[in-house]
């Protein structure tokens, strides 16, 4: 070994870490090498004063502060959540959708994930923080909101909006889940559901308003409603849930819809195939 | 760890008993800033239970927990990115434990290690960080390879590079004290 290899060892030959001839090899060349010696010697000294620098000791406020806040998580995790029993309604909902249907299971992932990143920021916002100052749970929280972002960024192969639609999304979304836990829904309500459906920007809530019409699929107004929208849904994951939707309802007067579904050549090959298997069912 | 994943939030508590001081010390070495440091900590435990879900049984927990905490200082310094903020606070090192007995010793002694705190905190930052994660944190080099995504080779070079830079900056800044 050269003196550069030799000096490259030092930091595991002084921690006792190199192998027995190696180390000897370390010995040797010290004896007679008063360049490596001088280094040595340097070297030593360094991590003998490093070493001794004290070790911080965080004061009682860290930990205080720590316990206050695995309480509070605590408690969040113990009470029952209103979301999670609209999730797993949603679960159920798209477990029955599931036959054959892939496309389906997309949407389910991307409807559960969403709702968990809602569930997240949800949470996060009504968690009290255990900082007391307030500028640094302001900036705990502008982390923690640009984590989010950087979650739904990830996503963007499904469904690509900015953090202000999420958030704007996210509570469109909130209004179109607490109509799924009313016992009697009301005509204005549906209506909501049907303009919701029809306009709405986000995939998502699209989806949701769906399902929370499904209870109705009986009533003729919601059936023609959601065939009005039909034509005009951009996303092939929701055409092929209203697809479903109809046919779920075995409603004739969606045929010549579905017929027209079938000979689009613009649209999704999946979502044609949806418009055929309904057509069968009807 | 695998308790706190599986849900078992009271666990938490034993994690944070272990690892608080470890990870207080490598963040106030990393930034030499002690309040901010403890606000850090807590950061981590934070991403530690939000991230649960993604932690693997494989290697050590603290590989992965200073892999949370290295991200947590990241966005600390992207923040903070005014050299004034990156200043030592002078507490660091008047905080010292002091078993020595006469006043001179004491005051020569600490001097000294005013002296090595200041010359580590004048380390690149990547320096800096290698060497504390091997003498502070007693993380192996082939340990902080993975953690940093690159060679032991690589590794034990920039320990290398980081002791030589230290040993310099330390004896120029003994050379200025005793001019
Ligand atoms: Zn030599």
């Amino acid at each position: 070994m050269n003196c550069e290899r030799i000096q490259e060892c030092f930091i595991d030959y002084q921690s006792g870490t190199l192998p027995t001839a190696d180390a000897a090899q370390i010995r040797n060349h010290l004896k007679s090498c008063l360049t490596c010696q001088r280094e040595w010697s340097g070297l030593q000294e360094t991590l003998l004063k490093l070493d001794r620098l004290p070790t911080p000791v965080p004061s009682g406020r860290m930990a205080a502060q720590f316990y206050a806040w695995l309480e509070e998580e605590q408690r969040t995790a113990d009470a029952p959540n209103p979301f999670a029993i609209a999730r797993s309604r949603l679960d159920a909902l798209i477990a029955s959708w599931l036959p054959a249907r892939p496309l389906f299971q997309a949407a389910a992932g991307l409807a559960l994930l969403l709702g968990g990143i809602w569930a997240g920021s949800h949470l996060l916002n009504e968690q009290p923080s255990p900082q007391p100052t307030p500028s640094a749970a302001e900036a705990r929280l502008l982390a923690e909101v640009s984590d989010l972002r950087n979650r739904v960024d990830s996503m963007g192969q499904f469904v690509a909006y900015s953090l202000q639609q999420q958030q704007s999304g996210n509570r469109r979304l909130q209004g179109v889940l607490t109509t799924l836990d009313r016992s009697e829904t009301n005509d204005r309500v549906l209506a909501e559901l049907l303009n919701t459906l029809a306009f709405d920007p986000s995939t998502n809530v699209r989806l949701c308003a769906l399902e929370a019409l499904y209870p109705h699929v009986g009533r003729d107004e919601v059936r023609a409603g959601v065939l009005a929208a039909l034509p005009r849904e951009a996303s092939p994951l929701v055409q092929v849930a209203m697809i479903d939707f109809v046919a779920a309802a075995r409603d004739h007067a969606a045929a010549p819809a579905l017929e027209e579904l079938t000979r689009s050549l613009s649209i999704d090959k999946a979502v044609r195939d949806a418009a055929r298997r309904a057509l069968v069912q009807l | 760890m695998l308790a706190v994943r599986a849900g078992d939030l009271a666990r938490l508590g034993d994690l944070f008993e272990r690892h608080q001081q470890p990870l207080y010390g490598f963040f106030v070495r990393i930034t030499g800033q002690r309040t901010a440091s403890e606000d850090l900590v807590q950061l981590v435990f934070y991403r530690i239970l939000k991230y649960r879900h993604t932690y693997r049984d494989e290697g050590k927990f603290s590989a992965w927990i200073y892999h949370l905490a290295r991200k947590v200082a990241a966005d600390h310094f992207r923040k903070h990115t005014s050299k004034a903020a990156r200043d030592v606070e002078p507490e660091v090192v008047e905080a010292l434990p002091d078993h020595s007995p006469k006043p001179d010793e004491k005051a020569a002694r600490n001097d000294d290690l005013a002296l090595m705190q200041s010359a580590l905190s004048q380390l690149p930052d990547e320096q800096r960080e290698v060497l504390v994660l091997h003498r502070f944190q007693n993380l192996r080099h082939d340990e902080i390879a993975r953690l940093l995504d690159c060679s032991v080779g690589a590794v034990k070079v920039r320990a290398h590079r980081a002791l030589a830079t230290l040993r310099d900056v330390y004896f120029r800044l003994r050379r200025e004290r005793l001019a």
